[in-house]
Formats: C-alpha cells, sequence, structure tokens
C-alpha cells in the first residue's frame, strides 16, 4: 500500500471514528468535536462551540438572536447529516425560517406544545428524545414559556436531564428568556438586547437587514463577544 | 421415484392439491392447477412397495376431489403424461417409461399448436411415433426445440424437480396457566413469544413487517391489536418494547388468558455500509421512539415538517419523521439568519397609525410605541380558495423588541404575527 494511499484511509478512519475499539491512529484525537453555532466570534467564546453530553443555555431578552442561533446550530447538524430535535412547549417554531436558515427540515423532529400539553409532558418528551441517542442536538425551547409554569417545574428536572446525557454525544441546549439552569460541562451563553439594521432611511421600500447583538459567556460575563445575524 | 397427482374434475373450493401432496413429501411441484408432481425419493424405506404408496396417495386425493388420476414413475415426466391420460392409478415400472407413453397422442405434449399441426400432417399420432424419429434429423429442423420434444416423448426428464417454497407462516401462541392482569407481567409473555417468531424469522432472513398480537381475554373475547412500524425489524426487544407501549395506549379491558402474534414477513433489505456516508440512525431504535412519542405523532404535534408549495405564510404540512439516507448536498449552505417566532394563531391586535404607518401597537403580551418600522410589504392568494390579503410591517417597539405585524385585507383587523429573533 502506498503512504499516500495509506495516510488518505487513516484519514477517513479518523474522520469517520470507525475504529471505535481499536487504538486510536496516529495524530487521532477521540473527542467528539463541540457543536458550532457557525458565528466564529461566538464560538470562540466557547471554546469552539457546545459541548456534547451536557446541557446548555442560551438566553436573552425578545428579539437579541436567541432562535436564529439555535437555528443556525441545529442547521449546521443535518446539514452533516445527523438528526436534530426541536421540543417546542409554546408551538413557535417557524420551519420556514429554518428551511431559510438552510436547515434539512426532514432530519428535524419538532414536537409541538399545545394550549392543553403542559410542560411537563414536553419535558417527559425530552426525556425519551435524550434517551434515544439518535440526535446530535436537541433544543428545548422554553422562551415562550410563561414565568409561573416555569416555576411550577421541579428543580430536578434539570439534573435529571444533563444525567441522562452525560457521556452522549449529544448537544442539549435550552433556549428562554432569562438564566434557568446550566450542566457542570455546559456553557450559558446570555444575549444582550440587540440593535436593529434597516436598509435605508425611513419610508417606503426600507428592510430589515439584520441585527446586532452581544455575547458574554463565563460565570461573571467576563468573555464577551459582538455578532450579527442577517435578515435578508 | 417421483409420483403425480391429477384432478380430472375442477378441485371443490378451498381444496389444494399440494396441501395433500405436503403431506406426503416437502419436495412438491404444482406443474398446473389440478396436477401436481411430489418428489417420492427414498420413499422405499418406508412403504413395502411403490403400488402400496401409490394407493395412500390416490386414496388421500380422493377423500378431497371427485375425480383424481395418479401415477408413479422414475421420471417426472412419465409420471406426469400418464397420470394425465390414465385414470386410476399407475404405476411405472423402472426402464419402461418409454413404452408406457409411447401409445399416448401426441397431443398429451405441451407443444406449440403450429408444431402439432405439423406433427399430424406429417403422420405422427403417438408419442412412440415421435420418439422413434431421429434426433438429428429432427434438431436440424426444429433446432434445440426437436430432440427436447423426442426426450419428452420417450418420457425423458430435462430439468429437475423445482419444489415450491412452503408457504411461510410465522406466529407463535402461548395458553396462560393463570390469567395475567396488567402489562409488567404480560411483558415476559411477550417475550417468549416473540423471541422464537424473531428467531425463526432472522433464520429465513426475513423481517417482520407488522406484527399482530392477539390476546384471549377471560370474558371470552379477543383483544387484536396490529402494528406496523415505519421499519422492520426481527428485534424482539423493540418488538417487545413497541407492542407494550401499543398496549399502556390501548390497554385490554379484562385479564389476558392466551397470547399470540403473527408476523408478516418480508424480506430482509440489504443494507450497503459506505466509508464515505455518515453513519445512518438505527432503523429500530427510530421506531421505538416514535412509538415512546406516540401521544404527540398521533396528534398532529410530532414530526417532520414540510412546507407547502406556497405564498401563504405558515403554509407547512406536519408529516412522519422517517429521515432518509443521507445525501451530501455540495451546494448546501447554512447561514445565521434572523428567524421568526410565530405566534400560532396570530394575536389580534389594535394598532394606531400616523401618516398611514404603524405607531403604536397593543395585542397581548405586546405593547408600545413602534420607533422604527419597514413597510408596508403587500401579498396575497389563493382568490380561488381561501383567499388571503395581508399588508407586512417590521416594527421595533421602544422597548427593544423587533415584531412582524400584518393587517389583514379581507378582515380589516390587525395582527401580530411573531416575534423576530
Amino acid at each position: 500500500m502506498s503512504p499516500a494511499l495509506k495516510e488518505s484511509l487513516e484519514e477517513l478512519l479518523r474522520a469517520r471514528r470507525l475504529q471505535a475499539e481499536a487504538p486510536p491512529l496516529r495524530g487521532e484525537d477521540r473527542r467528539l468535536q463541540p457543536l458550532a453555532f457557525g458565528v466564529a466570534v461566538l464560538d470562540g467564546l466557547i471554546a469552539g462551540g457546545l459541548p456534547r453530553g451536557a446541557l446548555s443555555e442560551l438566553h436573552g431578552p425578545v428579539s437579541s438572536g436567541r432562535t436564529g442561533l439555535a437555528i443556525a446550530l441545529c442547521a449546521r447538524s443535518t446539514g452533516r447529516g445527523a438528526l436534530v430535535a426541536w421540543v417546542d412547549p409554546a408551538d413557535r417554531f417557524d420551519p420556514a425560517s429554518a428551511a431559510e436558515a438552510g436547515m434539512d427540515l426532514t432530519r428535524m423532529l419538532w414536537l409541538r406544545g399545545s394550549k392543553s400539553s403542559s410542560l411537563p409532558s414536553a419535558l417527559s418528551a425530552l426525556g425519551t428524545v435524550l434517551g434515544s441517542g439518535l440526535f446530535e442536538a436537541v433544543v428545548l425551547d422554553l422562551a415562550g414559556v410563561a414565568a409561573d409554569e416555569m416555576r411550577r417545574l421541579p428543580n430536578t428536572s434539570w439534573i435529571r436531564l444533563q444525567r441522562m446525557i452525560e457521556d452522549s454525544p449529544t448537544g442539549l441546549l435550552l433556549l428562554a428568556s432569562s438564566h434557568v439552569a446550566c450542566g457542570p460541562g455546559g456553557v450559558s451563553l446570555a444575549l444582550g438586547p440587540a440593535r436593529a439594521e434597516w436598509s435605508g432611511a425611513p419610508g417606503p421600500g426600507r428592510l430589515l437587514r439584520g441585527l446586532s447583538s452581544e455575547a458574554s459567556a463565563g460565570r461573571h460575563a467576563t468573555r464577551r463577544a459582538s455578532f450579527s445575524l442577517d435578515a435578508v | 421415484m417421483y409420483g403425480c397427482i391429477h384432478a380430472c374434475q375442477p378441485l371443490p373450493p378451498g381444496v389444494v392439491l399440494v396441501d395433500l401432496a405436503r403431506t406426503f413429501t416437502p419436495r412438491v411441484e404444482a406443474v398446473a392447477d389440478g396436477t401436481v408432481l411430489l418428489d417420492l425419493q427414498g420413499f422405499g424405506r418406508v412403504w413395502p412397495s411403490p403400488h402400496d404408496l401409490g394407493q395412500a396417495i390416490l386414496a388421500a386425493a380422493a377423500e378431497r376431489a371427485p375425480c383424481v388420476a395418479a401415477a408413479l414413475a422414475w421420471s417426472r415426466r412419465t409420471a406426469l403424461l400418464v397420470a394425465r391420460s390414465r385414470p386410476g392409478l399407475t404405476v411405472v415400472p423402472a426402464g419402461e417409461e418409454a413404452a408406457t407413453v409411447a401409445p399416448l397422442p401426441i397431443a398429451s405434449l405441451d407443444l406449440p399448436e403450429d408444431r402439432r399441426a405439423l406433427f399430424e400432417r406429417w403422420g405422427l399420432a403417438t408419442l412412440g411415433d415421435l420418439a422413434a424419429l431421429p434426433a438429428r434429423g429432427l434438431a436440424e429442423r426444429f433446432g434445440p426445440d426437436g430432440p427436447r420434444w423426442r426426450r419428452a416423448a420417450r418420457g425423458e426428464d430435462d430439468q429437475p424437480l423445482v419444489p415450491a417454497p412452503p408457504p411461510e407462516t410465522f406466529s407463535c401462541a402461548l395458553e396462560l396457566d393463570w390469567p395475567v392482569d396488567g402489562l409488567e407481567p404480560l411483558s415476559f409473555f411477550l417475550a417468549r413469544v416473540l423471541e422464537p417468531l424473531c428467531a425463526g424469522l432472522v433464520e429465513r432472513h426475513r423481517r417482520a413487517a407488522a406484527i399482530t398480537l392477539d390476546l384471549g381475554l377471560v370474558d371470552g373475547s379477543r383483544h387484536r391489536r396490529t402494528l406496523k412500524p415505519a421499519a422492520p425489524s426481527a428485534d424482539a426487544r423493540t418488538w417487545r418494547t413497541l407492542l407494550r407501549l401499543d398496549l399502556e395506549t390501548n390497554p385490554p379491558k379484562d385479564a389476558i388468558q392466551s397470547v399470540a402474534v403473527t408476523a408478516e414477513p418480508t424480506p430482509a433489505r440489504p443494507v450497503q455500509f459506505s466509508l464515505l456516508d455518515p453513519a445512518q440512525p438505527s432503523p429500530e431504535r427510530l421506531a421505538e421512539t416514535l412509538a415512546r412519542l406516540v401521544d404527540w405523532t398521533s396528534t398532529g404535534r410530532g414530526g417532520a415538517p414540510r412546507l407547502l408549495d406556497s405564498h401563504r405564510p405558515g403554509a407547512f404540512v406536519m408529516e412522519t419523521f422517517a429521515p432518509q439516507r443521507f445525501v451530501p448536498k455540495l451546494c448546501r449552505s447554512t447561514t445565521t439568519r434572523v428567524a421568526l417566532r410565530v405566534f400560532r394563531p396570530p394575536l389580534p391586535a389594535r394598532v394606531d397609525l400616523q401618516q398611514g404607518a404603524p405607531a403604536f401597537v397593543s395585542a397581548s403580551g405586546v405593547r408600545g410605541a413602534i420607533v422604527e418600522r419597514a413597510g408596508p410589504w403587500r401579498a396575497s392568494g389563493d382568490w380561488w380558495d381561501v383567499a388571503w390579503s395581508r399588508e407586512e410591517w417590521d416594527v421595533r417597539l421602544e422597548s427593544g423588541g423587533l415584531y412582524r405585524i400584518f393587517r389583514d385585507g379581507l378582515r380589516e383587523s390587525w395582527f401580530v404575527e411573531g416575534e423576530l429573533d
């Protein structure tokens, strides 16, 4: 076997992780890569992306870009052929926005809440989704859930979810308006109020061009970065 | 030795000669609707003589059909020709095949119509006449068919018996000593019937596309459930989980006295894994997960959305979550974009206008002065069906929130469609 062919075969084995039981190849890093948002400054803020096997959160006020970032993360996963799940107790997800962001909707399991369903039933479904081990990224959208309903949840819910995904390749992301929970290995990304960018002077024909916001990570929000999302 | 059973008259409804023949030997070939061939090799050690065996076959056939003939010979062709032309039982001794079939009319052979007419014009009346012709001359005139017809006229075989595969029935039943009440103990009995069933499927290189669970209840009624997951499976654990989840949703109304499962077999799907493709999700685990989420999927609240080919905002349908094999797309690109967080249904709103543009919005949970806006963007459609017409605005409130509001042109009212996030 020629050295070049051997090298390319080893590269393929490393990329596909097809020798799970065999000792690592030369230069092979068996650790799974974090799930990146695709925004370089944000990914740099949290060491490359959302850690797998941990409960992370992305919180911020209305129109801070939380949903756009979560959709971008899921779109990157589906683009690699992985499956994602979006647990949506308040039924606020917009498939058209996700498709525009490049998400493959056939690889996304969307669980939509209704007025009659409760948050505990959504958490129960989330447990089923996480327990299956089929999904690379799972988003729990709590941004539209009423605060009193959130308060009724037992605190152990988040510990249970964290335990479920430990040592699994799944990344769990909570989407919320304010801090909810973050696992020991997870990241808590706080978004600040966003600034809207418009295409021109007020008047007919003006367009919303995007949002600019600031994100902070770390216990005392010591690491900060600015980012923007496109709207057109 | 070969045997042949031939029904001289149409068979009564429900009588299948192949089933009758299988009571003697598993190697059975159905030649036509009323004719069946049996492979009787080795039966000489069981039956004292071929005649006794033939009598037993004929007696068994006569019980089911009014007029049957049977023949035993050392070639299947001879047995077939003789059974079709002679009533009762005929046993052809070894080496006398050609002599036995020689007096039979040439129409006994399944010849093409034009060839049969040609042989009649040549003056050939019996199989013996055809067998007496030189093989070389027949080959020169008819090609390879000529010698083949000659061998058939001598009662010789061209091909071995092709046995029909036995019908595949995969079922397993268990009669319980004591009635079982509750799903937890039933789970153990499900394992006892599903494991041999799935082992049988795997042995035959089959999977179960569907499984029917038939529970006999103490009150004499039956509780039947049929499960058909997205992917066929022969994994007993998966099927047990699926059945248990289904029974949790649709429990039997009384204690259970008997358990029976029947599988609908389907060929196992060969999967060619590729080094170049990402790993695909296990179909069994996916089916199990979706079964656990049946409360969501059965009400249309769980699945994969599919956008409709329409300009109507929010036009999509929910479909079963069944991801297909992933094909990497070179041109697929993902972008980080502002997304809409939709209110379903849109929030009715009161909007104050200044110089034709929204200046203040008030809806449930959304209220404030509008400090920046973009619009209006007008759209309408579906006038031939359920018409819609709207005038959209993207607005920023003084509180900082960005919302998409619209005025319904048909209802002359304002709504908040969603939050831009």
